[in-house]
Formats: structure tokens, C-alpha cells, sequence
């Protein structure tokens, strides 16, 4: 095996350096605090206003049981606040929490319009409010023809629209989403997602994306949190959990499995540090911190089988 | 022989054991007499008297049902095994037992001073409708909750957060999505109220012109060996509980969950 030092190696137990924009640009719009229920332990996570969070995290790691907490719909032990108000005793009803759930769920009973206006009807909105909101979001997600449609015979993409349009539709300021697009072919689910985080944006919305992949995250997300076993692995820009994985977890998740151990490094005088590990001595960009774990790209690795090597020979 | 036949004969050997005792009216059916019995006084009495204290009976158990079917289907309170224990009551004890149950309880004291100071129920119409409530109430809540429990409760999730309370979640979401199966279960609830006989006899009587329903009328024309009435009135009480069974089928048709 042999790395090239221009490489992208990726150091770990970096200082995180890089100051959020949004902690200086914004207040956050959710705290939680010391947050527990099943697998989740003692998490603490702060959004901020009109960000894009998508919560990353395999299956059974407690993404939707997160949202659950936060939309109200299931009891917890910690504290939540939306705005600084405390959330812990609102009824689901009165948190201002819309939910785009993974199965949907459009009301069998009522027709597309119905299903969208249910919302504001509830909340006692004047009729011409309802007429002028719907229509909006109809055209928003381009779904006016299917006005007068019964949501049994609509497509996967359609009820995704319709059920989008629903969950935007009583003027909610944060938007929980639990793999809204999963069921849907890539394309489909590509475009759909692109149009949704730009209405999201458009409309100043506070949004926790849940998705179990990182494919397509980093284009959408302000921030990724790294969910694992109930635990808030990293929580940062994109850039920095695909360039500095804080822990072998999140390295991991992120597709590089590599990781080893460092035994010592010896800074060098040019801005490079050896590091050794094991039999292996490799040389790095020196940022300046002592370096403990390296990841290694799979993609970064050439193999070559002949036994010497001269860099006069061509790879 | 395959499986396959085996199932399906004992299902052909079981709708032939009813097939014969239907058929076996027949052998003493009298059309003429079907007629005279059918629109006489008394029958027609009976069959007004079933359908209508059949109907207040379902009002009530339906009344009861529904929402004692949503609390048993969504919320876990204490107790809630016990309650979901005695409302099958009805199912297990025979209607006569439960018909004797109630005539006690009216000799209890309090029994007592509700007859005095109240309602009288022993041997009056009232006591024909507390009869069939109470045979029917605990199934009715068990047939609703069992239409409840299908509808999956992320339709009421999704309503709460869009800002409808519960009790709004309950009559814009719950209702109409159990719509069908609580027809179902009204049909079903009076088709039982219409055939109660054990504790009807034991609470109401079987005075004719006035307590006599159209099973009590049954037993009273067996009991006097008019066999020809008999037939008429069975066959009154198979008509109407084969249309019953058949718009239960039409309303039952399940419908698709998005």
C-alpha cells in the first residue's frame, strides 16, 4: 500500500475551528436539552432559525424518535424550547410543528384540496385565507391539476407534493421530515427534494431533514448532525464531516472505514509532520494540533503488486 | 383428496346443515296462512315493537360504543384490561343470566327506588330496551374498537400537527375514516338487539300486545304447539337478518389507506 502525501488524508481530533455562520447570524429556534426516551441519551442539540439540519443516522439510531420529541407526539424526559418558550406541556396541537412523514399519510377521505386545506381549516382560518394559501402552494409544487383528486389514485410523487403541500399549508415555522422521499425512484426523489429545500428556504423555514443516507445531504443541509445509537456523533457544516470526521463513527458513515492508529508524530520543519503507525510512517500537512487517529479514503489507496517501487515508474 | 377440498367441503357441509333447516320450514309452510299470520294484529305488533325498540337499543349502545371504543383503542389508562375484560360479559354469559342479573339488581334497595321513583322497567318496553342494551353494548364497543384499531394512528398524528385538537382529530379524522365499520357494527348491533330473547323474557315478560317481541312471539307460538305460526315468524326474522347480513357486506368492502 502507498499514499501519496498530497492525498486527501483526513486528520482527526482537529480543533473545530471554523465559526458557524448562523451561531453569529442567528438565534436558535429549537433547543433540546438533556434529552431521553428509549435509545436516546442525554442529547442536547440547538437549531438554529431558518436552518436546514438533516439528521443523518442508520436505522434504529433514534432520528424519528427525535422528531417525535420535538413534534410532541410522545412523552420524554429533558426539556424543549422553540424560541426560548418552553414546549414540554404543549400538546402536539398547540407546538406549531408541521410533519412530513415517511408514509405519508394523506387523509383517504378528502380530495387533494381538502387534505391541504384540512390544516387552516382546523385552526378556524377565514375562508378566503384557506382559498388563497391552497392555490399558492398548489402552484408552489405544481400540482393545480389535481385540485379535485381523490388521493387514492395519485402517484408516488404526487401524494409527496400533495403531502408536502399539507404540512406547509397552516403557516408552520418548523418543519420536521422523516425520509419524506424514500419511497420514490432517485430521480424523482432528486428534483423533488431539490424544489423542497428551495421553498423551504424561500419560505424561512426551520427544517430537521432525517435521512439514513449521506447521499445528496451535503447539497441541502446548513448543518448535518451524525446520529448514532441515541447519540449526536457530529454536528456540523458539510465540509467539515466529510473533511473532518470528528470520531470513527462518523468516519465511517461517511465511507471511510480506514482508520488507524497513530503511535507518535515528529513534526517536520516544512509545514509536514511524519506520522507513524505501526510499520507504516506517513507524511502529512501539518495544521498545527497533535494528530491521534487517521482516516484513509478507500479511493486514495493504490495498490501495486509488484514488489519495489521507483517514482520514475509510471503507476 | 387435496387440501384444498377438504377445506372447501366442510364449508359446503356446513352451509348445508343451514340450507336443510331453512329448507325444512317449507314442509310446513302454508301460504295462505303466511299472510293471515304475517298481517295480524298481533305479528304486526311484534314486528313494530322489535324494530323500533331494536333501533333505541343500537342508538344507545352506539351512543356508549364509540367512544368508549376510541379510549380503549388509543389511550392506556388504569384498568383498561379489567374494562376490556367485563365489556366481553355479554359474549360469555348467556343472555338469560344477564337477564337475571338486572331483575336482582331491581330487587336490590337502589334497584328498587329507581323502579319506585323512576323508570319502571320490569315488565314494560323499558325493560325490553335495558334487555338489549345490555346484550349489546359491550359487543358493539368490541365490534367499533376493532374498526378503530385498522385505522392506523398516523392519520391522528398528522392531524395534530396541523394544529387540530383531539377532540377535533376525533370527529374530522377518526369519525369518518371508521365511518364504514361503524355502520357495520350499528347494523350488527341491532341485528342481535332484534333477536335478543333470554334477557328480554327475563326482564320484560312476554305479554302479547305488549312486551312481545318477534323471538318472544316464537317461543310462545312453539309453546303452544302452533307449529304453522311459527314457520311464518322464523321466516320473518331470516328475512330480515339475511338483508342485514347482505348491506353489512356492502358497507364492509375495505377501502384503501394511502
Amino acid at each position: 500500500m502507498i499514499l501519496s502525501p498530497f492525498s486527501h488524508s483526513y486528520v482527526f481530533n482537529v480543533e473545530f475551528r471554523i465559526i458557524d455562520i448562523f451561531e453569529l447570524r442567528n438565534m436558535p429556534k429549537i433547543v433540546l436539552r438533556h434529552i431521553s426516551k428509549n435509545i436516546l441519551k442525554d442529547v442536547n442539540l440547538e437549531i438554529m432559525d431558518k436552518e436546514l439540519l438533516v439528521l443523518v443516522g442508520p436505522n434504529g439510531a433514534g432520528k424519528s424518535t427525535l422528531l417525535n420529541i420535538m413534534a410532541g407526539l410522545t412523552d420524554y424526559r429533558g426539556e424543549i424550547f422553540f424560541d426560548d418558550k418552553k414546549m414540554d406541556d404543549i400538546p402536539p396541537h398547540k407546538r406549531g410543528v408541521g410533519y412530513l412523514f415517511q408514509d405519508l399519510a394523506l387523509f383517504p377521505h378528502l380530495n387533494v384540496y381538502s387534505n391541504i386545506a384540512y390544516g387552516l381549516n382546523v385552526q378556524g382560518y377565514p375562508e378566503k385565507v384557506i382559498k388563497k394559501r391552497v392555490e399558492a402552494l398548489l402552484d408552489a409544487l405544481h400540482i393545480g391539476g389535481l385540485r379535485e383528486r381523490h388521493t387514492c389514485n395519485l402517484s408516488g410523487g404526487e401524494k409527496q407534493r400533495v403531502a408536502i403541500a399539507r404540512a406547509l399549508a397552516p403557516f408552520q415555522k418548523i418543519l420536521l421530515l422523516d425520509e419524506p422521499m424514500s419511497g420514490l425512484d432517485p430521480q424523482t426523489s432528486k428534483y423533488l427534494r431539490t424544489e423542497l429545500c428551495a421553498l423551504l428556504k424561500r419560505l424561512e423555514i426551520t427544517s430537521v431533514f432525517v435521512v439514513h443516507d449521506l447521499l445528496g445531504a451535503e447539497e441541502m443541509a446548513d448543518r448535518i448532525a451524525i446520529i448514532h445509537k441515541g447519540q449526536i456523533e457530529q454536528l456540523s457544516a458539510p465540509n467539515d464531516i466529510f473533511f473532518s470526521p470528528r470520531t470513527d463513527i462518523v468516519s465511517e458513515f461517511i465511507g471511510m472505514p480506514n482508520i488507524l492508529n497513530c503511535d507518535y508524530c515528529n513534526i517536520l520543519s516544512i509545514g509536514l509532520v511524519e506520522v507513524v503507525s505501526g510499520d507504516m510512517s506517513i507524511i502529512l500537512p501539518y495544521e498545527g494540533s497533535s494528530i491521534k487517529k487517521l482516516a484513509i479514503p478507500p479511493h486514495d489507496i493504490y495498490i501495486r503488486y509488484k514488489t519495489t517501487w521507483t517514482c520514475a515508474e509510471p503507476l | 383428496m387435496s387440501f384444498k377440498r377438504i377445506a372447501i367441503t366442510f364449508s359446503l357441509v356446513t352451509f348445508c346443515l343451514y340450507g336443510v333447516l331453512i329448507l325444512s320450514l317449507l314442509y310446513f309452510y302454508k301460504g295462505s296462512l303466511f299472510f293471515e299470520i304475517f298481517f295480524s294484529e298481533r305479528t304486526l305488533f311484534s314486528i313494530r315493537l322489535s324494530i323500533a325498540t331494536a333501533t333505541v337499543a343500537t342508538v344507545f349502545s352506539m351512543f356508549f360504543a364509540v367512544p368508549s371504543a376510541y379510549a380503549l383503542s388509543r389511550y392506556s389508562f388504569f384498568g383498561k384490561k379489567l374494562v376490556d375484560t367485563i365489556l366481553e360479559l355479554p359474549m360469555i354469559v348467556s343472555p338469560v343470566a344477564l337477564g337475571a342479573m338486572v331483575l336482582i339488581f331491581f330487587n336490590t334497595p337502589y334497584g328498587m327506588t329507581i323502579q319506585s321513583n323512576g323508570l319502571q322497567f320490569v315488565f314494560t318496553v323499558y325493560g325490553i330496551l335495558l334487555a338489549q342494551f345490555i346484550t349489546t353494548a359491550g359487543i358493539a364497543t368490541r365490534l367499533v374498537k376493532a374498526a378503530m384499531d385498522e385505522i392506523p394512528q398516523r392519520y391522528e398524528e398528522v392531524a395534530k400537527t396541523l394544529g387540530a385538537s383531539p377532540s377535533k382529530t376525533f370527529f374530522n379524522v377518526t369519525l369518518p375514516l371508521s365511518k364504514n365499520g361503524i355502520i357495520a357494527a350499528s347494523i350488527l348491533t341491532w341485528a342481535k338487539a332484534l333477536g335478543e330473547f333470554g334477557a328480554t323474557i327475563t326482564i320484560a315478560g312476554s305479554m302479547a300486545m305488549k312486551t312481545e317481541t318477534i323471538p318472544v312471539a316464537i317461543f310462545m307460538r312453539l309453546a303452544s304447539a302452533d307449529i304453522e305460526g311459527t314457520v311464518v315468524l322464523v321466516l320473518i326474522l331470516i328475512g330480515i337478518g339475511l338483508s342485514i347480513l347482505y348491506v353489512v357486506r356492502l358497507f364492509t368492502s375495505k377501502t384503501p389507506y394511502v
